[in-house]
């Protein structure tokens, strides 16, 4: 006899059957964790019950060294944290010592520095399109499609700096060095084929009903709450809400740009990826208005002295990282060494938000969420 | 897809006035000072709760975001914890300053109030030593779960960090 599922009654022994939660552990070396992260879930059946993320396995004690070098030297380790976007952890540390000091950036080194910090933004956006559309089941397509591009992107970068990943191409009071003589050109050339590439990828992913229909309306976090976990970044900005520090708290030049803050509808793991992918054409709108109205001169402050001592002094600059909030609260106390500098890392902050995004999911789309937070572990773990 | 920008914009510089009305406001004793971004206000371990509570949930200063935790060990001046506040309605941003006492002081903990509060605290605790009274889950976080040390204070040699790997507990600053 057939009977409908709800209807049906429990025998005595089916019903003293006795499950129990199973608990799972995925990392620290796994592929859907992106780097060295570990969580430990707690499943009954399918569902998630309960999260527990490990980290720390990449902590190098950043802190501690730029404890114990001087301004110049710790620089080198602070592009190691968002090693997707070296070039906006650079230029966070070289706001922190400026603002500490007193020091001025040349127009020209400012805009060099936009222009740096918006290709490593569109590249680190690139690496979390081509992740997640793996994570999420496109396989290897989405990872090589974005990797074209990016590589098209770190030559632009070795061409300028010298160097790919940790270009290490701020200073204290400007760039180390001015950009080749055919850069804009390069330029125009790079940006024509990162927007093809956002678009591919956007066909790719955004038009395939597959990868929306799994990530729409997938763990869906609300702005108040999102602001109550700490939560920054693209996916503050997917939950509504239009902040970002580039507007809130402009730093650099950027209140003399025109962009726009792109913002997602409910939060859900879909918008996340939406609003990055949108990012990325106001980095490429920031990056040529730069082009266009790029200024001659100095791109290093001359008055610098060769070794530089900072007096008692104490800020909290934050810049927006390709993360969210990237804040550095620096205290000086004399002498040629920082006496603490605290990173405020939003990959850390937003992945702090983990257990109650993952928590009543299933287990298969506690990947994707995790995902969906583009954690860099390097940052994560300092 | 894009929205206009509904709240107010600012520079990375203290805002005039707002030490001043949060001092008013704050109902607890307050020391006033200025950081080259921010507003400082200094404030005894035992009145942060009543600060933060206040400074949380008074319609004049809405200081809805806990963006950052960080120690400081001043050495023979104590340590020190400072809270970086931002205002998502009112677009201000404040430090406040805790000043303690060397060792491992007791703070209360402000994760009832900043559930943002969670790690940022569990940092402090394992890099400096504090204490923080009503911690859900004051493990360690970055560092191994086992390991008692504190690396973040000044007396903590930085070259023999290697070492100290299965060193279950020792105080700061030992000589190897």
């Amino acid at each position: 006899m057939t009977v409908w599922p709800e209807e049906r009654v429990l025998t005595a022994e089916e019903a003293s059957f006795n499950t129990v939660d199973m608990t799972i552990n995925i990392g620290p070396q796994h592929p859907a964790t992106h780097g060295v992260f570990r969580m430990v879930l707690t499943v009954d059946g399918e569902v998630v019950v309960d999260c527990e993320p490990y980290i720390g396995y990449l902590h190098r004690g950043l802190e501690k060294l730029t404890e114990n070098n001087d301004y110049r030297q710790a620089m080198g380790y602070w592009d190691r944290t968002d090693y997707l976007a070296g070039m906006c952890c650079e230029g966070a540390y070289c706001m922190a010592v400026e603002k500490l000091a007193g020091i001025s950036v040349p127009e020209r080194a400012e805009y060099i520095r936009v222009m740096m910090m918006e290709l490593s933004r569109i590249n680190s956006h690139f690496m979390f399109l081509g992740a997640f559309g793996a994570d999420v089941g496109s396989f290897g397509t989405s990872f090589v499609y974005a990797w074209r591009e990016r590589e098209r992107i770190y030559d632009l970068i070795e061409e300028v700096s010298g160097d790919r990943m940790f270009p290490t191409y701020f200073r204290v009071g400007g760039v180390t060095m001015d950009l080749p003589e055919n850069f804009e050109r390069r330029c125009h050339e790079v940006l024509g084929s990162i927007r093809q590439g956002i678009e591919d990828l956007d066909g790719l992913l955004t038009g395939n009903e597959i990868f929306v229909e799994r990530c729409r309306n997938l763990s869906p976090l609300t702005t108040e709450r999102a602001i109550a976990l700490g939560v920054t970044g693209p996916i503050l900005r997917a939950t509504g809400l239009p902040w970002d520090v580039r507007k809130a708290e402009p730093y650099s030049v950027y209140d003399r740009l025109d962009f726009d803050i792109p913002t997602g509808r409910q939060g859900d793991i879909f918008d996340r990826y939406f609003v990055r992918l949108s990012e990325m054409y106001q980095s490429a709108r920031i990056i040529e208005q730069c082009l266009q109205e790029l200024p001659k001169g100095l791109v290093l402050n001359p008055g610098l002295p060769k070794t530089l001592r900072i007096d008692k002094s104490e800020c909290y600059v934050r810049n927006e990282g390709t993360k969210g909030e990237y804040g550095v609260h620096a205290i000086a106390r004399g002498g040629v060494k920082p006496y603490r500098m605290k990173l405020r890392s939003p990959s850390f902050c937003n992945l702090s938000a983990l257990r109650e995004m993952v928590v009543g999911n299933y287990l298969a789309d506690a990947i994707i969420i995790l995902g969906s937070l583009d954690i860099v572990l390097g940052e994560v773990d300092k | 897809m894009t929205q206009t920008y509904p709240y107010p914009t600012g520079q990375q510089t203290a805002a005039a006035g707002l030490g001043e009305l949060v001092a008013r406001l704050a109902g607890v004793e307050t020391t006033l000072a200025e950081t080259t971004t921010d507003v400082d206000v200094r404030v005894a371990p035992s009145a942060l709760l009543a600060l933060a509570t206040t400074l949380r949930d008074h319609a004049d200063l809405r200081f809805d975001f806990l963006r950052n935790v960080s120690g400081v060990d001043y050495e023979a001046d104590g340590m020190a914890l400072k809270y970086h506040l931002y205002s998502f309605t009112h677009g201000h941003a404040l430090q406040v300053s805790v000043p303690t006492a060397a060792g491992h002081p007791h703070v209360p903990s402000l994760v009832s109030l900043y559930p943002a509060a969670d790690w940022f605290e569990r940092e402090a605790s394992e890099m400096f030593g504090f204490q923080f009274d009503g911690h859900p889950n004051l493990r360690n976080l970055l560092l191994e779960e086992d390991l008692h040390i504190h690396p973040l204070l000044k007396a903590h040699p930085l070259q023999a960090a290697e070492l100290l790997q299965g060193i279950e507990s020792g105080p700061p600053g030992f000589t190897i």
